[in-house]
């Protein structure tokens, strides 16, 4: 029996408990990480995604102080020539989950908030990149530095501890907090952004464009939930927003389409202009299961490794 | 305009909310949480046109209907009679029932009442016919189902608070004649009264004809203290051939709510003989007695005189007294009688303080014309009954008119003749023996005897009879007493004018012991005023009692008026009435309080025959009914069908009256019902419109 995602993802069983619905129930965000990705990589044996090693990336010849155990000594037999095996692991990459915190992300109609869809993916993507053996680290913001976990081997308990007790309370910003982000990072890597940019796609690019000038890998998540995709509304009401509090009357019913019309423009040109700038855009409906994201995730990873 | 529900307006401010809330969309309470208004701002034409109101004829006509409804509800009327004209049911046959008891003059309770009245008039219409139904005692009808309302208002500016009680019976029973002889298709009548709750029994028998409107329009006060004299007590004493009478006063005060200090006066002949003060309680009695006057000359005047408050008429009691008037008793004796044969009579009779009894004793053989025309009452005490012209006299004293006692002792003989004076012939003496006889069954249904009805009032059982006669009763006669063994002992007979009693046994202590009995003194006043028509006078009656003057012999008023000789009365306020010869009866109402003279027309005589009249003191009570109690009690059967029935105050009463007769009530309903039709098809047309388009 499968599942069929809204994207239209078949998810095996294995990955039913990738559903953000039932990782809800798991108060351990490390026990949730690593039955999300256990899950997620079990769940590969039947993806379309095979041949992606976790171990080995290439070899290279031996150099003048290279470790002699990682020499290759099987083909040394064939070849008569020293190699040494290089790892995945070994590519020693920072990897820094940027994660909006603001009011907005607070909101869900459903089992998760997109906070909590954020979480779920931050945890996960931090427990599969440390099992690559990359330095993780966390970065919070609403409208400046939360929390700030630096990129390290051993800082996943600290990057599950924090991601644990993040609280939405106030109004988003993208462009101060990304830019002191990155000034503080020295070190190029992999950095990955889960926002619901409610910002111009104008300025939520040019937020994140120095990111990328500075080398870094950005991958960008956005995150919107199914009421804000498809504003299901339909009785008069006041809606509120979620950050400024102000209230404004609306007719949904009436104005429905027009919405839908907007946040589909509002995204198509946040993809268009990521592209342009080389960074890899994807929009996560918080109703589908995280192996989507997961799936993205390895894609724009894949992309980086190829384009590396 | 007028409102006979206004509070229901206020339901046009809730009509205007749902607009109001509509504008200011303020009616959304519910709040949704949303991320950002980011992209809901940029869309802000669908909040402004919401604010726009589309289809304001649908709105309109909506409101409109909501107004008609609630202004329906709310019960207008026109005021003005012009708009009125035009809405009316029809015809009305309109009775005006005024009370114009005496306890409408209570304060400024009659011109409220007669401005309330003319108010009721001024709503009559062309065609509408009006009656005045005056209620008091009885009713009178001054105008009755006349077209002119300036006739009923001028007799209703003619009337005045009269002497009378309040009882609604007569005057509503009248109104409701003339209700049932009316041929207008609509009926109403408007009863304005205190309500006064002695005046109403609720067995009246009163029903108006179906359909009638019943207003009432209650003229009452919050606070309604009245002292009143409730009664005057005259006691006549006999003090060195003197006659000295004391006057106790009785006052009472209700409904008050702090004590008064008042004046208290006693007037004799309009001049004032004594005042006293007294305090009275908000609620209580006192009595006071004013030091006796000597009475010496007839009908003397006097008046108990309490000091004014609201209602005057209570407060002033009038009486009339004439020195006591001596009943002449003449007691035969046999020849040689014992010399105790009459004293027990003689000293009964000489002891009376309201009746005298000239007592005289004569021997049988003395029957003479000057004693019997003298005499009231004779006595024939064991005498050997006279023959010949004496017993023509006694026969024609009799005839006459006089009272006749005969006692049957050891004397007494029958003899023929005696049947025609006498209830039946006696027998010989009966010697009881040890076994006396006693009183076994006495006539209490006999003014004799009415005195001992009531229980330790007298005990005649206690007298012992140790002989008697028997007598042989003709059935046609009455027996007032008899013997434990059925045998007459008192016996009555009507002759002529006169009475005959005949006493089966000695008024002695040999035959018997009833003159040592306690009964005895007061049985034989009673004898002795019964057969002499001794009717003790009263001093005063009361407002709507009738006095019949056409044969005053015989009763109070045969000394005073010559019945063959014509007569006028004039009545307190100053009037007269006519009282002619006998051949048509002499009957007075009294309907004014004070005095009533009554002489021969065109004399002033220094004592004119007089008789004080006093008001019915149970209208001084002034508790007061429910009106609706009333309306009722005597609406039609099927109930209160029209709206005036149920009306509650004057004000509230007329606006209702006023309403019910436009019913402006109903046109609104139609209306608004109309208006609802035409909303719902136009809303339709317009969302099958819509619809297509889309």
């Amino acid at each position: 029996m499968a599942f069929r995602a809204r994207s239209g993802f078949e998810v095996s069983r294995g990955a039913q408990f990738l559903d953000p619905a039932v990782l809800g129930r798991i108060d351990n965000l490390q026990l949730l990480a690593r039955t999300v990705v256990d899950g997620f990589l079990h769940g590969l044996h039947t993806s379309p995604h095979l041949g992606l090693s976790l171990d080995f990336a290439e070899h290279r010849a031996y150099m003048p102080g290279d470790d002699t155990r990682r020499i290759d000594w099987r083909l040394f037999a064939r070849t008569d020539r020293f190699y040494v095996k290089q790892f995945e692991g070994e590519t020693s990459a920072n990897f820094v989950t940027i994660l909006d915190i603001s009011k907005s992300m607070s909101f869900g109609t459903h089992s998760a908030t997109k906070l909590d869809y954020a979480r779920y993916l931050g945890a996960a993507l931090a427990y599969f990149s440390q099992k690559q053996r990359d330095r993780v680290g966390l970065v919070t913001f609403d409208q400046e530095v939360v929390d700030w976990v630096p990129p390290s081997t051993r800082h996943l308990e600290l990057i599950l501890h924090t991601l644990d007790r993040v609280s939405p309370g106030r109004p988003g910003a993208l462009r101060d907090p990304l830019m002191q982000i990155g000034e503080n990072l020295n070190h190029r890597g992999i950095i990955l952004l889960l926002s619901d940019f409610y910002e111009t796609a104008q300025e939520a690019v040019e937020s994140v464009r120095h990111l990328r000038a500075r080398g870094h890998d950005l991958i960008v998540l956005h995150l919107l939930d199914p009421a804000e995709l498809n504003f299901p509304y339909q009785r008069p009401a006041s809606f509120r927003d979620l950050e400024s509090g102000t209230m404004i009357p609306l007719v949904p019913d009436e104005l429905a389409e027009e919405y839908r019309h907007l946040i589909r423009a509002h995204t198509r040109e946040l993809e268009l202009l990521f592209k342009h700038s080389r960074v890899d855009y994807t929009v996560l409906d918080t109703s589908q299961p995280l192996d989507y994201a997961l799936f993205r995730y390895l894609s724009s990873r894949q992309k980086l490794g190829r384009v590396r | 305009m007028g409102w006979l529900a206004p509070l229901f307006l206020v339901g046009l401010v809730g009509l205007a909310i749902p607009i109001v809330v509509h504008l200011r969309e303020k009616q959304r309470r519910t709040v949704v949480e949303f991320p950002s208004l980011m992209f809901l701002r940029q869309i802000p034409f669908r909040s402004v046109r919401r604010r726009k109101i589309r289809h304001w004829l649908l709105l309109l006509m909506r409101s409109l209907a909501l107004a008609l409804l609630v202004v329906a509800f709310a019960r207008p009327f026109f005021e003005d009679a012009e708009w009125a004209v035009g809405s009316t049911l029809g015809p009305t046959e309109v009775v005006l029932v005024l009370d114009h008891s005496y306890s409408m003059g209570y304060g400024d309770r009659w011109d409220r009442a007669t401005a309330e009245a003319r108010q009721v008039l001024s709503s009559l219409e062309a065609a509408d016919r009006a009656s005045l139904v005056l209620l008091g005692q009885g009713a009178s009808t001054p105008v009755r189902s006349s077209s002119d309302p300036q006739r009923v208002l001028a007799a209703v500016d003619t009337a005045r608070v009269s002497s009378y009680g309040t009882r609604y019976g007569p005057g509503l029973k009248l109104a409701q004649t003339i209700l049932e002889e009316s041929d207008l298709p609509h009926r109403r009548v408007a009863i304005i009264s205190d309500f006064q709750r002695s005046g109403w029994a609720g067995d009246e028998g009163v029903r108006f004809p179906a359909g009638t409107a019943i207003t009432v329009h209650p003229i009452s006060d919050p606070e309604t203290p009245n002292a009143t004299v409730a009664g005057v007590t005259l006691r006549r004493d006999f003090f060195s051939g003197l006659e000295r009478m004391t006057t106790t006063v009785r006052l009472t005060r209700r409904y008050g709510t702090e004590a008064v200090e008042m004046p208290v006066a006693l007037e004799i002949d309009g001049q004032e003989l004594q005042t006293r003060r007294v305090v009275l309680d908000p609620t209580g009695s006192a009595t006071i007695t004013f030091d006796p006057f000597t009475l010496s000359e007839p009908y003397t005047r006097g008046t108990v005189r309490l000091g004014p408050d609201n209602l005057l008429w209570d407060n002033e009691l009038h009486f009339v007294l004439s020195p006591a008037r001596a009943l002449r008793t003449v007691i035969y004796e046999g020849v040689s009688p014992r010399a105790d044969a009459s004293l027990y009579m003689r000293r009964a009779l000489e002891i009376s303080e309201e009746a005298a009894f000239q007592v005289e004793v004569r021997s049988s053989t003395s029957i003479g014309t000057a004693d019997l025309d003298a005499a009231a009452v004779v006595v024939l005490n064991d005498v050997r009954l006279p023959q010949g012209t004496a017993w023509d006299r006694i026969q024609g004293f009799v005839e006459d008119g006089g009272g006749l006692l005969a006692i049957l002792g050891e004397r007494s003989t029958w003899q023929s003749g005696m049947e025609d004076l006498f209830p039946g012939p006696f027998g010989p003496p009966t010697d009881h023996g040890p076994n006396v006889a006693r009183l076994g069954f006495l006539d209490y249904s006999h003014p004799i005897f009415e005195l001992f009805s009531r229980a330790r009032t007298g005990d005649f059982a206690r007298a012992r009879f140790f002989r008697s006669r028997s007598i042989a009763v003709d059935p046609e006669h009455q027996v007032l007493a008899r013997f434990h063994d059925g045998s007459a002992a008192l016996i009555e007979r009507r002759q002529g004018k006169g009475r005959v009693l005949m006493w089966a046994s000695t008024l002695d202590s040999f035959w018997n012991d009833l003159v040592v009995q306690p009964v005895f003194l007061p049985f034989m006043h009673q004898v002795a005023r019964y057969l002499g028509g001794y009717e003790e006078r009263a001093p005063w009656f009361t407002v709507g009692q009738v006095l019949d003057l056409s044969d005053p012999e015989g009763s109070a008023f045969e000394d005073e008026l010559a019945i063959d000789e014509e007569q006028v009365a004039l009545t307190p306020g100053g009037g007269t009435v006519s009282l002619p010869t006998e051949e048509t009866p002499r009957f007075l109402g009294l309907a004014e309080h004070g005095f009533y003279e009554v002489r021969p027309p065109g004399t002033n005589p220094d004592r004119p025959f007089t008789v004080a009249v006093n008001v019915d003191i149970a209208e001084s009570e002034l508790d007061v009914m429910d009106p609706l109690e009333l309306a009722g009690a005597v609406a039609p059967r099927e109930g209160p069908s029209e709206p005036g029935a149920t009306g509650q105050l004057t004000g509230e009463v007329r606006a209702r009256d006023q309403e019910r007769r436009q019913s402006l009530w109903r046109l609104l309903l139609v209306a608004a019902l109309a208006l609802l039709l035409t909303e719902t098809a136009a809303s339709n047309w317009r969302s099958r419109a819509s619809e297509k388009r889309l």
